[in-house]
């Protein structure tokens, strides 16, 4: 019976497939050094500017910078809440133009509003009713811009909290507020060179628009984009990955379909883990350099869930197949399993009901937020926690899993004594290997958190120091993306199956032979792994 | 600039000997500065009006502003969209430091003089402290919401004194934020005044430099530190996986209140004879870069000396019941007070309606009113 790569690759072998292996995370890592951090926010301070009632009933009438400006400290008397408008145009500096690698646009809005004496209460839930209106421009070929041209609009609700602290405040009028940020919009795809956003607060008592709105002195909208830099290289990467990837699964698979044997569950595994990640590799990215693509963040969203989900899946099989117990002959498959992988389908479905709830209708209305009415946070926080739970129950599965292959293969070690010497070594290598590869498993995931812990706590601080130029948490982001690929590209290659026919020769030199599939109540010939076949061996004796 | 040497104990004829050298070296540079006269001080760009910054014909020319040193003018010419921002810092800093000490003993007034303050700001005491690092801040301030604003061609992305672009700092990734940008312009711009002239090391005047830097400094900084920093995650379904945070600017009055904490904290600084700052009274504590320092005792505020720049306290309305500096005990310098009672009508029970109106009661209160004898 064939083995596996990895129990049959000599040691010399394996580490000069580790070092590669290790060279290429590296480059990874380093290639992170130069690209920009992976976003880029821009704070636009809105112009207060005067709108003309009438003329904004239709849709396509545009208030630009160019306006009749309001100073809002200094009002004339008569002026109302519709005589105002809000304008904002995207990018801040008219010298710029956004570009398609920079992806996608997130808008939140930052309200400044100031304490009065005899006015206010000292801490208070503001209903904004925010009309917003979004359009686009490009640039001509010849020179010059297209009109504003309608893009999407919403008349929404957002609540904000406010509140002062009038204690250590001597004297607080004048005093700003400390209002929580109000999240405006999502932009799947930033196809368009220009955006122009006004925003109308409009107010009615008997309608509750913006009754508890304090007095403004500013609005601010800050945008996050992408980074164009960190998008290239974050193509390019997948561009790399994505023919290996391919490479490998037909090499794989090619050599799963030489044997005479149909192939095993984790082989099957393996297989459609190497997809998955293929899928997750796919440089979609390129599209939107030419197509205006909203999906883009609903479909990548996707990508990376169906990838997350499959390599848990994998891993709950791969401890199982390695649990060192044949029960009975019968042929393992993916039915085994399902109540640990129910686990992960209830909580990838429950995701991707949210997902879709959120950016599946911001598709349609750019401003929309299933945040903001109670239903839809009890809604949106049921499905968090229903994905919450699922994932401890999986890591309980696991862990429980991992356990057990681990206090297996100390009992079994304890018998590994009276074996004779040849087949003890190569036993004993068989476990090595296998521990160094859970070992890698457990340094991935552990290297993934502590990296996304990393990447948090350096965008949280401020760097004032000059000289650091070099940004560490888009290094982060590729080095542990390039940590998966390279994980799942050594899981293909090392258990992919030996087309040493090893076991019909002899392994050393002494002329001991090593009976693997020899057994004497050898069941059906069809495990993968020569790990398991001790495990019966083992437990027969 | 931080002040890392503390002092060391001195014998007392070492110090004699230094002070004459000291004198003589201060008496020889205000001959110097005699003989070229700064115009005043670039805050006086701060009471200029909004009319003339941006006049019919056109904006002033950089010789035309007030109190700008030549540094301060070749800046000026490369960064002409920038001065109205440094105007308008200007006039908030001063109506900031009005707000701020309106009930002591120097109550911030404003003369009408190339030093926009009076010749209290010569004086290297506190409050010339406090008015260097508030003007810092305005301008710093105001430069950053100007970025904002979108007023400013240079700021927003390309970073200063860098090739124009750099392809587009590959595509936007190395936008530096608008507070930073603030900071550094006002470090080029309020800081060159005291690099122009170099002087005698261990000098007075050199003293005054260094403290004026570092109160500089100190009131940028206020600016960053006041400033919020807010994160929004963006990443798979929303989670922290990418997470992008940035700065979000106090209002001004903040940053003075915080400024006007550290006037009240501020450190007796002297300057050795490395020409370096030193503690003048080594049991205090070394002050950071966010702290102010002053080199000279304030003079008596209580009564009116046009030699020094006081207006004298007499005629302050004062507060009878407090304790504090606005109380009449201390603001009347112990003269005593007149009290005269008064009615007066204000607002109350508003309720304020989005966006312009404020719709109120009028409530008659009478109150004593107490001026300073």
């Amino acid at each position: 019976m064939p083995g596996t790569i990895l129990e049959n690759l000599s040691g010399r072998k394996l580490s000069v497939l580790v070092a590669i292996l290790f060279f290429s995370q590296l480059g990874c890592f380093l290639v992170g050094l130069i690209a920009p951090k992976p976003a880029n926010s821009q704070g636009i301070l809105a112009t207060v500017c005067h709108n003309n009632k009438t003329a904004a009933k239709d849709m396509n009438y545009w208030v630009t910078r160019n306006c009749e400006r309001i100073d809002l400290n200094h009002v004339e008397p008569g002026l109302t809440a519709d005589d105002i408008v809000f304008v904002l145009q995207m990018p801040l500096s008219p010298e710029m133009d956004f570009s398609r690698w920079q992806q996608n646009l997130v808008g939140i809005l930052q309200f400044d509003l100031l304490y009065q004496k005899g006015l206010n209460p000292v801490d208070f839930i503001v209903e904004l009713t925010i009309d917003a209106r979004l359009a686009f421009s490009d640039k001509k070929r010849t020179g010059g811009r297209t009109p504003w041209t309608y893009y999407a609009h919403s008349e929404e609700k957002r609540y904000m909290d406010c509140n002062i602290d009038l204690k250590n405040i001597k004297d607080p009028e004048g005093y700003p507020y400390n209002c929580s940020m109000v999240p405006l919009f999502e932009l799947g795809s930033l196809y368009h060179d220009y955006y122009l956003l006004n925003i109308r607060l409009p107010y009615n008592e008997q309608q509750m628009k913006n009754v508890d709105l304090r007095k403004i002195q500013d609005v601010y909208l800050h945008l996050i984009h992408m980074n164009g830099g960190f998008t290239q290289v974050w193509v390019s990467l997948k561009t790399f990955f994505f023919p290996i990837i391919i490479g490998i699964m037909v090499w794989f698979w090619r050599r799963v379909h030489l044997l005479s044997r149909t192939p095993a569950l984790l082989e099957y595994m393996l297989i459609s883990l190497g997809g998955t990640l293929a899928f997750l590799d796919l440089p979609l990215e390129y599209l939107t350099l030419w197509f205006e693509m909203p999906y883009m963040l609903l479909l990548s969203d996707i990508r990376q869930g169906i990838f997350y989900a499959m390599l848990l899946s994998f891993w709950l099989v791969f401890a199982g197949e390695h649990m060192l117990i044949q029960d009975n002959g019968e042929k393992n498959s993916i039915k085994l399993y399902w109540k640990h992988l129910s686990t992960i389908v209830t909580g990838c479905l429950s995701l991707l009901v949210f997902d879709l709830c959120e950016r599946g209708i911001q598709l349609v209305n750019p401003f929309y937020s299933i945040w903001v009415t109670p239903v839809g946070t009890n809604l949106a926080l049921s499905f968090i926690i229903l994905a919450g739970i699922s994932a401890s129950m999986y890591f309980i599965f696991l862990c429980y899993m991992i356990w057990r292959v681990f206090k297996n293969i100390s009992i079994k070690r304890s018998v590994l004594p009276s074996m004779s010497q040849a087949r003890r070594l190569h036993y004993e290598g068989i476990i090595y290997r296998f521990n160094f590869l859970m070992l890698a498993t457990v340094i991935c995931a552990a290297v993934t958190v502590i990296s996304f812990i990393l990447s948090q706590v350096a965008e949280g601080q401020n760097k004032w120091d000059e000289n650091m130029e070099l940004e560490l948490s888009s290094a982060l982001h590729t080095g542990v993306y390039g940590m998966w690929n390279v994980y799942i590209c050594a899981m293909l290659m090392l258990y992919a199956p030996s087309h040493k026919q090893w076991p019909a020769e002899p392994i050393c030199t002494e002329g001991e032979e090593v009976e693997f599939s020899r057994l004497p109540t050898d069941p059906t010939p069809n495990e993968i792994s020569s790990l398991t076949s001790f495990a019966s061996k083992a437990s027969i004796e | 600039m931080r002040l890392t040497e503390l002092s060391g104990r001195k014998s007392s004829a070492m110090q004699f000997f230094y002070y004459i050298v000291l004198s003589i070296f201060s008496i020889n540079s205000t001959g110097a500065a005699r003989r070229s006269p700064i115009n005043g001080t670039w805050i006086r760009m701060g009471m200029m009006m909004d009319e003339k910054m941006q006049g019919d014909q056109g904006p002033p020319t950089c010789h035309t502003l007030p109190g700008l040193s030549p540094g301060q003018i070749r800046l000026c010419q490369l960064y002409m969209d920038h001065m109205n921002a440094v105007a308008l810092g200007a006039r908030q800093a001063l109506s900031e430091c009005k707000h701020q000490f309106e009930n002591r003993r120097w109550n911030c007034s404003l003369l009408n003089d190339v030093n926009v303050f009076g010749p209290v700001i010569t004086i290297a005491s506190r409050e010339s402290a406090f008015a260097h690092a508030l003007a810092s801040a305005g301008v710093s301030y105001a430069v950053s919401r100007a970025c904002r604003d979108g007023q400013l061609a240079s700021c927003g992305c390309s970073r200063m004194g860098r090739p124009k672009d750099l392809r587009k700092d590959w595509v936007w990734g190395g936008c530096g934020d608008n507070l930073e940008y603030g900071y550094k312009f006002t470090q080029n711009f309020v800081d060159v005044r005291e690099k122009e002239r170099k002087f005698k090391r261990g000098s007075k005047e050199q003293g005054r430099n260094l403290m004026n830097l570092h109160n500089n400094e100190a009131g940028r900084r206020a600016v960053i530190k006041k400033s919020k920093v807010t994160c929004k995650c963006h990443g798979v379904s929303g989670s922290c996986s990418l997470i992008t945070c940035w700065q979000q600017l106090a209002t001004f009055r903040e940053i003075g209140d915080y400024l006007r904490d550290k006037y009240d904290g501020a450190t007796e600084v002297r300057i050795n004879r490395r020409g370096r700052l030193q503690l003048r009274d080594t049991r205090f504590r070394v002050p950071t870069a966010y702290d102010l320092v002053y080199m000279e005792d304030s003079p008596n505020y209580c009564i009116r000396d046009e030699r020094v720049g006081s207006l004298g306290t007499q005629g302050r309305t004062c507060n009878r019941t407090s304790q504090d500096l606005d109380g009449c005990n201390l603001l009347c310098c112990g003269r005593g007070y007149n009290t005269l009672k008064s009615t007066i009508k204000e607002r109350c029970h508003c309720k304020f309606k989005w966006c312009c109106e404020v719709e109120c009661k009028t409530c008659v209160r009478s109150v004593d009113v107490h001026t300073c004898k």
